[in-house]
C-alpha cells in the first residue's frame, strides 16, 4: 500500500462521514415506501405522480420503495420494530401487516377522518381492504389485481385447438392440453418450482365458490380443507399428464414464461400486471389474448380472483408529528385521488366509488382483451394465499415439487399448513 | 531457475491455459453478449458483436435510466474505507495475535473461527435494530447511510483478515523484530516500521477481498440504502435486474459495467502483489 | 516458543481493542441474541424475543427429525470433501505450476483470480444460461457431438439428473483462484536461499517442493482448509440463485437457513447456532491436523 493509495482511501473514508445532502429548502419531507419500484409497471407513473405532487405542495418526498419480496417485508416489519418506519406505506393490507397493526403504529381511517372529513371520501369503505386483526380500516387501496388464463393463439391455430371461452369447462381444457401436447407444443407454462401460486388458487377455487374460496380451513378433513387436497390432486394429474414443461420442477418462472412467449408454449395463468411484460417481450401482441380460467364443478369459469391487496398507510409517527400530519394527507388524499388510481389502474378494479376513467384509447390489443375479460366476470374472490403467514404458505408452495411428484401426499401437506398456523 | 523448453513444460502450460479460459470466459460471454441486442442472445449468446449485430443499445439505456455514477461514487467510499479499516485493525489484531502469548488468547482465538461462521442472516436484524437506535438508519444524510453499511461490513471482513494475517506474520522471521526490540523500539514502532510493512503481500490481498467482499455484498446494501441517492453499485445491479427480467442485454451491459471498475481495482493493486512477492519477505 | 522481546504485555490491548470491539458489537452480540432465539418461540421477524419454548431445546429435537436438515446435512458433507480436495487441491497443484515457471506467471496470478471479481448474482445468472435446458451450452454441445439426439431434441435437465454435480461445479471453480492467491503469497514467503542451498545439495524439483515448499506451506495450507470449511458450510448465494428452495434435494446448510429466515425465525436461527458449532468444531480439528508439528518457526 503506497502513501497514495492510503491518501485516497483515508480522504474517501473523511468524505462519506462528512458528506451531507443540502438542507431542503421550504416545505416538508416525508419519507415514503411503497412497492412501486422494479417491474411494478406503475414504477414511473409513481415517480410522476410524487413529481406533481412536489411542485402542487412544494414538499418533498424522500422515496424509499423497492421490489416487494420476503426481504423488503422483512425490512419494513423490523423497521416498525426499531423505530425508523417511514411517514406514509404504502403495503400489504393481508397478514403481512398484522404486526405493526397489532401494535397501534399505524393510524385508522376513522381517526385521520375525524379531523379530516374527506380523507378516502371517493372510496368504497367495504372495499378498502380491513385489517385481518380488528377489521377497522387502515390503509387506502389503489390499484386492484385480477388472475387470468393468458393465451398463445398461434401455438393453438398449430395444434388445431379453439380458443377457450366463457362456456369452456374443466374436462374440454384437459382435451385441449393433450391435443396441444400431442402436436408437439407444451400446453401449460408454469415452473411449479417457483411460481406455482397461480394453479394452486384456481386448482382449489375449482373446488369451490366465490363466497366460500377466501376461507382457510380449520382442518384438513373439514369441507375447505378437502377443496384445497382435491385441488392440489387435480395439479398433481396435471402434471403426471405431461402437461406443464418437462422441466417445470427445475425451471425458473423466466425460462418457463419465455416458452409462452417465444410460441412454444399455449397458456399461462398469471395476474393483471403480466400484461406490461407480455407486450414488452413480444413483437406480435394480437396474438395474445385473455381468456376465463376453464372452471369445474360449482365454480363457473367465469368466477375468477381478483380484488384490492395493498393500500397507503400513514404511520402514527407521522400523524403525531405536526409538522407531517398535513403534509402525509396530503400526500395520500393526492395519490388516492380519483385522477391518479384511474391511470395506476388501467385495467385492474378500484374501490373507487364512482368506478376509474382509464384513457382506453391508449390500450393495447391485449388489455382491450382484458376490458372484455373483466367485464365477463360473474363472482370475484381475493387470493386465500394472502391470508396465510410466509411459514403457512412453505408446505404448498415451496414444497409443491414433492408433492407432484408423490414424496408428500396432498393431504398431508394440507395438514401442514394448517399446524404452521396454529404455531 | 533454469527454463528450457520441454514436454513438462508443455503439459504445465496446457493446463494452466486451459484452467485461465475457464476463468476468462464468463467475462468475455459478460462483454461480447452486452454489446448484442436481447434477441441475438438468445438465439446465439456466443456469436461475436460484429457487423450488424454490434449494438450500442443496452449501455445507452442503462445510462439514460439509471444514475451509474452516483452508484460508482457510494461504491468507493463504502467499499474504499471497509478495506482501509480492515487492513489496519487486523492487521493490528493480527501481530498481537501471533507474536504474544496472553491469557484469553484461546479464547479469542475461538472467537475469531466463529466469527467467520456467522451466517449474515442471522446478525442482520439486531443490527438493523441497533444501528435504527442510533439514528443512522433511513436518515436524510448519505454520508450516515452509508456509514451503516461500512460499520457492519467492516466487521464482517475482520475475522477472515486476521486469520489470514496472523497465517502470514507466522511465517515472518522473528530476527527483524528482535533487533528492533535491541535499538529500543517499543511495541508500535516495531509494529509500523517492521511488521506492517513485511505483510505488504498479505495486506494487499486482503485489502483486495475486503473491497470485493464490500462491493458485491448485496444483502447489507439492501437493508441500508433505500433510496436512489443512497444506492451503491451491487443494489443498483438488483433493481435493474429486477426491472429488466428478461432483458438479457440490459443485464449483460450492468454486469460489465460492474466488474469493470473492480477489475481495475484489482489490477491496480494486483502490481502490488507481484512486486511483493518476488521482491520476497526477508530482503523486502 | 515464546518470543522473550514479547514479554510486555501491558499494551498488547490497544492493538486487539479496535478490531475486537467491532466483532462484538456487530457479531458476537447479535449471535448472542441469535443464540436466545433459537431457543425461544418467536411469531415475528424482527420482534426482539418471545416466549421460552418448551421444552426449551425443542427446536434441536426438530432439527433431528428433520428430513430436509438430514439432507442439508449431507450435501454440506459432500461439499466439504469436495471443497477440500477440489478447490484446495487444485489451487495447490496450480500455485506450485506457476510458482516455478517463468514466462506468464504474472499473467495467469492475474487472470486465476478473476471468478471471485463476480457477484454471485452474475454468476448464477451465467452457470444457468450455461446449464439451461433448452439450448443451454452445455445441452447444446452434448448435441453437436452426437452425444444427445438432435433431430429429437433430446435434452439433459442438469438441475434434475446431476443436481448435486451441476451446484458443486460453479461453487468450486469460482472459489479455486481465491485460495491460489493466498497459497502463492505463503509459496513467495519462502525465503529462496532454502531452495537454493537444497539444489546445491542436488535436490530436484520435484524433491525441492517435497521436502521445502510442502512442509512451509503447511499453515497457508491450514487456513485454506479451514476457509474452504467454514465456506462450505455457510455457502449460499450462488447455490441459492441455481437452485432455490433445495429444489431437486439440493438442499444445504447454508441454503435450508435462509430458506426458513423469514417464516420460522427461531428455527433459523436454531439452524444457525448448527453451522457455527459446527464450523469451530472442524476447523478446530484442521487446526490440529495442521500445525501439530509447526515446529519450524520457533
Amino acid at each position: 500500500m503506497t502513501k497514495k493509495t492510503a491518501l485516497i482511501l483515508a480522504a474517501s473514508a473523511a468524505a462519506a462521514l462528512t458528506m451531507t445532502q443540502a438542507a431542503y429548502a421550504d416545505g416538508i419531507t416525508i419519507n415514503v415506501t411503497t412497492t412501486y419500484a422494479g417491474e411494478d409497471s406503475n414504477a414511473q407513473n409513481f415517480k410522476d405522480s410524487v413529481a406533481a405532487w412536489e411542485a402542487e405542495t412544494g414538499n418533498k418526498v424522500e422515496d424509499s420503495s423497492a421490489t416487494s419480496d420476503e426481504a423488503f417485508k422483512s425490512r419494513i416489519i423490523t423497521d416498525f420494530e426499531a423505530g425508523s418506519e417511514p411517514d406514509v406505506l404504502f403495503f400489504f393490507n393481508g397478514v403481512d401487516s398484522n404486526q405493526f397493526v397489532e401494535q397501534g403504529k399505524v393510524v385508522s381511517v376513522d381517526e385521520i377522518r375525524a379531523e379530516y372529513p374527506d380523507y378516502a371520501s371517493n372510496m368504497k369503505d367495504d372495499l378498502l381492504g380491513a385489517s385481518p386483526v380488528d377489521g377497522v380500516n387502515y390503509s387506502i387501496p389503489v390499484n386492484g389485481y385480477w388472475e387470468g388464463m393468458f393465451v398463445n393463439l398461434e401455438v393453438l391455430q398449430a395444434a388445431g385447438v379453439e380458443v377457450p371461452t366463457n362456456e369452456t369447462t374443466w374436462d374440454e381444457f384437459l382435451e385441449a392440453c393433450q391435443k396441444i401436447k400431442d402436436a408437439g407444443y407444451t400446453p401449460i407454462a408454469a415452473s411449479l418450482q417457483e411460481v406455482p401460486h397461480y394453479w394452486f388458487e384456481y386448482a382449489i377455487y375449482n373446488f369451490q365458490t366465490p363466497e366460500t374460496h377466501n376461507t382457510v380451513p380449520e382442518s384438513a378433513d373439514d369441507e375447505y380443507g378437502q377443496a384445497w387436497t382435491a385441488g392440489l390432486n387435480d395439479i398433481k394429474a396435471l402434471y403426471e399428464a405431461g402437461y406443464f414443461p418437462e422441466n417445470t420442477l427445475t425451471a425458473t418462472d423466466a425460462e418457463t414464461f419465455q416458452l409462452f412467449t417465444s410460441d412454444k408454449a399455449a397458456f399461462l395463468i398469471d395476474g393483471s400486471w403480466k400484461i406490461g411484460g407480455i407486450a414488452e417481450a413480444v413483437d406480435d401482441l394480437e396474438n395474445y389474448t385473455i381468456v376465463n380460467v376453464p372452471g369445474k364443478n360449482d365454480r363457473k369459469s367465469t368466477d375468477e380472483i381478483g380484488g384490492l391487496s395493498m393500500g397507503y398507510f400513514i404511520t402514527r409517527k407521522a400523524w403525531d408529528d405536526p409538522d407531517k400530519r398535513d403534509a402525509a394527507v396530503s400526500f395520500v388524499s393526492f395519490m388516492t385521488s380519483d385522477d391518479v388510481v384511474s391511470k395506476f389502474a388501467g385495467v385492474s378494479a378500484t374501490a373507487l366509488k364512482e368506478g376509474a376513467h382509464p384513457d382506453e384509447s391508449e390500450f393495447n390489443s391485449l388489455q382491450q382483451a382484458a376490458v372484455s375479460f373483466t367485464a365477463s366476470f360473474t363472482g370475484l374472490s381475493p387470493a386465500v394465499q394472502d391470508n396465510l403467514s410466509p411459514a403457512a404458505r412453505e408446505p404448498i408452495f415451496a414444497d409443491m415439487a414433492s408433492i407432484v411428484n408423490g414424496d408428500v401426499d396432498a393431504a398431508d401437506a394440507v395438514a401442514a399448513v394448517l399446524e404452521a398456523i396454529e404455531d | 531457475m533454469k527454463k528450457k523448453f520441454s514436454i513438462g513444460y508443455f503439459v504445465i502450460y496446457l493446463f494452466l491455459i486451459l484452467w485461465a479460459l475457464t476463468t476468462l470466459f464468463p467475462l468475455i460471454w459478460s462483454v461480447m453478449n452486452s454489446f448484442k441486442d436481447k434477441k441475438m442472445i438468445y438465439s446465439n449468446s456466443f456469436s461475436l458483436p460484429v457487423g450488424e449485430a454490434f449494438s450500442l443499445e443496452n449501455y445507452k439505456n442503462i445510462f439514460a435510466n439509471y444514475n451509474i455514477f452516483s452508484a460508482y461514487r457510494n461504491s468507493l467510499i463504502i467499499s474504499g474505507t471497509v478495506a482501509f479499516a480492515v487492513i489496519f485493525l487486523a492487521s493490528m489484531a493480527a501481530y498481537i495475535m501471533c507474536r504474544y502469548h496472553f491469557r484469553l488468547k484461546k479464547l479469542l482465538s475461538l472467537l475469531l473461527y466463529a466469527g467467520m461462521m456467522f451466517p449474515i442472516y442471522s446478525t442482520i436484524i439486531p443490527v438493523l435494530r441497533m444501528q435504527a437506535k442510533w439514528g443512522i438508519v433511513n436518515s436524510p444524510h448519505v454520508g450516515l447511510n452509508l456509514l451503516s453499511v461500512i460499520l457492519p461490513q467492516i466487521a464482517g471482513n475482520l475475522s477472515f483478515a486476521i486469520i489470514v494475517l496472523e497465517g502470514y506474520i507466522r511465517t515472518l522471521p522473528i530476527d527483524l523484530e528482535e533487533s528492533a526490540f535491541l535499538e529500543g523500539c517499543s511495541m508500535f514502532q516495531t509494529y509500523f516500521r517492521i511488521v506492517f510493512p513485511l505483510c505488504k503481500p498479505s495486506i494487499v490481498t486482503v485489502g483486495i477481498f475486503s473491497f470485493l467482499w464490500s462491493y458485491n455484498d448485496l444483502f447489507t446494501q439492501m437493508f441500508f440504502l433505500r433510496t436512489k441517492e443512497n444506492w451503491a453499485i451491487t443494489i443498483l445491479l438488483n433493481n435493474i435486474a429486477s426491472k429488466e427480467g428478461v432483458n438479457y442485454g440490459a443485464l449483460f451491459s450492468s454486469v460489465t459495467l460492474i466488474v469493470i471498475p473492480v477489475l481495475v481495482v484489482y489490477l491496480i493493486l494486483n502490481k502490488y502483489i507481484i512486486k511483493g512477492m518476488t521482491v520476497g519477505a526477508v530482503k523486502g | 516458543m515464546e518470543a522473550r522481546i514479547y514479554k510486555n504485555k501491558k499494551l498488547i490491548w490497544i492493538f486487539l481493542a479496535p478490531a475486537f470491539l467491532f466483532m462484538f458489537i456487530y457479531l458476537y452480540y447479535p449471535f448472542v441474541q441469535n443464540i436466545l432465539n433459537s431457543f425461544q418461540h418467536i411469531k415475528y421477524m424482527g420482534t426482539a424475543g418471545g416466549e421460552w419454548n418448551a421444552p426449551w431445546y425443542s427446536n434441536y429435537l426438530k432439527l433431528l427429525s428433520d428430513p430436509k436438515m438430514m439432507t442439508a446435512l449431507k450435501n454440506t458433507g459432500v461439499m466439504l470433501v469436495a471443497t477440500i480436495l477440489g478447490q484446495v487441491g487444485i489451487a495447490l497443484l496450480l500455485a506450485l505450476l506457476v510458482s516455478n515457471i517463468g514466462a506468464g506467471s504474472g499473467f495467469f496470478r492475474t487472470v486465476y483470480f478473476i471468478p471471485i471479481v463476480i457477484s454471485a448474482t452474475a454468476l448464477g445468472l451465467l452457470f444457468n444460461l450455461v446449464f439451461l435446458y433448452d439450448k443451454g451450452m452445455v445441452n447444446q454441445f452434448l448435441q453437436f457431438i452426437g452425444y444427445l439426439d438432435m433431430e429429437k431434441n433430446q435434452l439433459i435437465d442438469w438441475k434434475s439428473k446431476h443436481a448435486m454435480f451441476t451446484m458443486l461445479l460453479p461453487v468450486i471453480w469460482q472459489y479455486v483462484g481465491f485460495y491460489f492467491v493466498i497459497l502463492l503469497t505463503g509459496i513467495s514467503g519462502i525465503p529462496s536461499e532454502l531452495y537454493e542451498a537444497a539444489t546445491i545439495d542436488g535436490a530436484s524439483r520435484a524433491q525441492c517442493v517435497r521436502y521445502i515448499t510442502l512442509p512451509l506451506l503447511r499453515n497457508s495450507i491450514g487456513t485454506c482448509v479451514i476457509l474452504a470449511v467454514t465456506g462450505a458450510l455457510k455457502v449460499f448465494d450462488l447455490p441459492w440463485t441455481m437452485f432455490v428452495n433445495g429444489m431437486s434435494n439440493t438442499w444445504l446448510t447454508g441454503t435450508y437457513m435462509y430458506s426458513k429466515v423469514y417464516s420460522d425465525v427461531d428455527y433459523a436461527s436454531a439452524i444457525a447456532v448448527v453451522i457455527v458449532v459446527l464450523g469451530v468444531v472442524l476447523s478446530n480439528i484442521v487446526n490440529r491436523l495442521f500445525k501439530e508439528n509447526a515446529d519450524y518457526n520457533a
